[in-house]
């Protein structure tokens, strides 16, 4: 049974990490810098590339053959493109930035003073969380900057755009949750945040491949694919025709591999 | 009152508990049992068990075998939770944060609210001496520092049992004397388990000792005086001819044992000293054979105890 109070201080913890230290705010202001680089010269230079009327034929046929064609059609530009640079960064943000949810603690023995005071559910839920609650804090500040941009394009898009940014943040929110979870999965095992990242490295390459080997050789075992984190991605990207096997996919990947990350760290050494 | 005084049984039951890493057996069948009173110490040498049992009493490994009961609770369990306090050997503070914010949130996480757990913070790093440290980060401080402010993160809330590994290992003496007089001091209300190497320690503060070689409890005793005999531990500046014979012949002396180059066990009976006290014949008997002492010490060392 997790108690709430623990788990509130747990996460308060994690989100002072990333807000209030020296080194958090250098990560956040390198995330701020990259983002007002994609948003300034990438959404807003493409939005009016792919838009402009000499373009238009052009952008159909490419984002037709890609099967988004949906995209073209929403009201705010702005958002199209930057939901195709945020359906496959924020994941791969998301693998880095909570790359180190235990393990620092671990080698260091921090986690030995915590687990007198909370159980290892709660620090794996708590840790969870909070870094949860982080990445979805960084999401809504790249949206925030994107309904500005569309804003400064065109007043009249303000509220198009914060429509469809609230449809994004959900979207988002959802689809970064099981790779965090895979870091939890991993921290549980590994006992430094590089390992972390060599090892979700490996599991995406070396995994995919022999998974690939499996499915080629037995033609069969398809459902291997829905171990991997993402694996929705290609069909979600144009949010069109999404069902909720779509949102339960990621969903379920999350809890299988926190019930995972869970038994494991409760029978590891620390 | 809390759970742990509520409880009726032994504080700390270890039954037939056993642990091994691969082929390598750290703890072999050790049990024992501890009552809530006077520290109690955890001696052996270099790889005999003790950081493996302090770490299975903790909760931090699970045993091979056997099984650990702390007040009727298994080792980590949440109900032990600020009651259970601990110094872990080698264990660090994060060091992004100051000291004060960590021991405020380990506070938190015990209950505290966040202005009582500030305060406690600041309490406990006074009872250590190290109040002026609140905003400093771990780095900032010196190995004993560090240290002080790790004892200081189990004197938080109102513990019923610490468990100290080492906790004087790299102070200097005067830090460690005041971690000592802290133990102390604290122990009327808190049940300590010291390990240290550091004998001499452990015998000032314990009142009972647990063994452990190789893996196995070897004894388990009280450092109660036996109520048969009494003992004199006698150490001289340097050797002296016919210094056994002529303490053999004072009166009531049963036997007399070197221990160690110019250290003497004398052994008396507890009946005999009323009228003519031995340590005083011993002392007369220095005096007369102009003979150096450097230590007259009432009882055994627990170093002669042990070995």
């Amino acid at each position: 049974m997790l108690n709430i109070h623990r788990l509130f201080i747990l996460i308060q913890f994690e989100l002072i990490r990333i807000f209030k230290t020296k080194s958090g705010l250098i990560a956040l202001s390198a995330f701020c810098a990259v983002w007002f680089i994609l948003l300034y010269y990438m959404v807003s230079a493409a939005t009016e590339i792919i838009f402009s009327d000499g373009f238009k034929i052009v952008a159909s046929t490419l984002f037709g053959s890609l099967g988004l064609n949906a995209l073209l059609k929403w009201p705010v530009a702005e958002f199209a493109i930057y939901w195709l640079v945020a359906v496959y960064s924020f994941p791969l943000f998301a693998l880095f930035v909570t790359s180190d949810q235990t393990c620092s603690d671990k080698a260091r023995g921090t986690l030995r003073f915590i687990t007198l005071r909370a159980t290892r559910s709660e620090i794996l839920i708590g840790r969870f969380l909070g870094q949860f609650l982080i990445i979805v804090v960084l999401i809504f500040l790249t949206l925030m900057a994107c309904i500005a941009l569309a804003a400064a394009r065109d007043g009249a898009l303000l509220l198009p755009a914060i429509q469809q940014a609230l449809v994004l943040f959900i979207e988002l929110s959802i689809l970064i949750t099981p790779f965090i979870a895979l870091m939890s999965f991993f921290n549980s095992i590994l006992s430094s945040a590089k390992m972390s990242i060599v090892a979700s490295i490996l599991f995406y390459t070396i995994g995919a491949l022999l998974i690939g080997f499996i499915q080629f050789r037995l033609n069969s075992g398809y459902f291997l694919d829905y171990l991997f984190p993402g694996t929705q991605i290609s069909k979600v990207v144009s949010l069109e025709g999404l069902d909720f096997k779509h949102y339960l996919i990621p969903l379920l990947q999350t809890v299988v591999l926190l019930f995972v990350a869970d038994k494991l760290l409760k029978r590891a050494s620390i | 009152m809390s759970a742990i005084n509520n409880h009726a049984g032994p504080l700390i039951q270890v039954e037939n508990l056993s642990k091994s890493f691969n082929e390598h057996l750290a703890l072999d069948n050790v049990s024992f049992s501890l009552d809530k009173g006077e520290p109690i110490a955890l001696v052996g040498p270099n790889g005999a068990g003790k950081t493996t049992l302090f770490s299975i009493l903790c909760g931090y490994l699970s045993p091979s075998n056997g099984s650990v009961k702390i007040a009727g609770f298994s080792a980590g369990h949440s109900s032990l939770f600020g009651r259970l306090a601990a110094l872990p050997q080698d264990a660090q503070f994060d060091p992004r944060f100051t000291i004060a914010h960590q021991l405020t949130f380990y506070a938190q996480l015990q209950g505290f609210s966040r202005m009582n757990a500030q305060k406690e913070a600041h309490r406990t790093l006074e009872l250590v001496g190290l109040a002026d440290t609140l905003k400093a980060k771990p780095d900032e401080l010196s190995h004993g520092m560090r240290k002080r402010v790790s004892i200081a993160q189990t004197l938080i809330g109102s513990p019923e049992i610490i468990m100290l590994d080492e906790a004087t290992a790299g102070l200097d003496p005067i830090n460690a004397r005041e971690v000592r007089e802290l133990v102390s001091t604290l122990s009327s209300d808190i049940t300590f388990i010291l390990s240290s190497h550091d004998l001499s320690e452990l015998e000032r503060l314990c009142s009972q000792v647990l063994y452990l070689e190789k893996g196995k409890l070897q004894q388990h005793q009280s450092l109660q005086n036996d109520s048969e005999h009494r003992y004199l531990t006698l150490r001289m500046k340097q050797p002296y001819d016919n210094f056994i014979e002529l303490i053999q012949s004072l009166a009531n002396v049963q036997k007399v044992e070197q221990t160690q180059k110019n250290e003497f066990v004398i052994t008396t009976s507890t009946e005999a000293s009323e009228n003519d006290p031995l340590d005083l014949q011993i002392l007369q008997l220095c005096h007369k054979q102009q003979w150096q002492y450097s230590q007259l010490t009432n009882g055994k060392t627990l170093e002669n105890r042990l070995f």
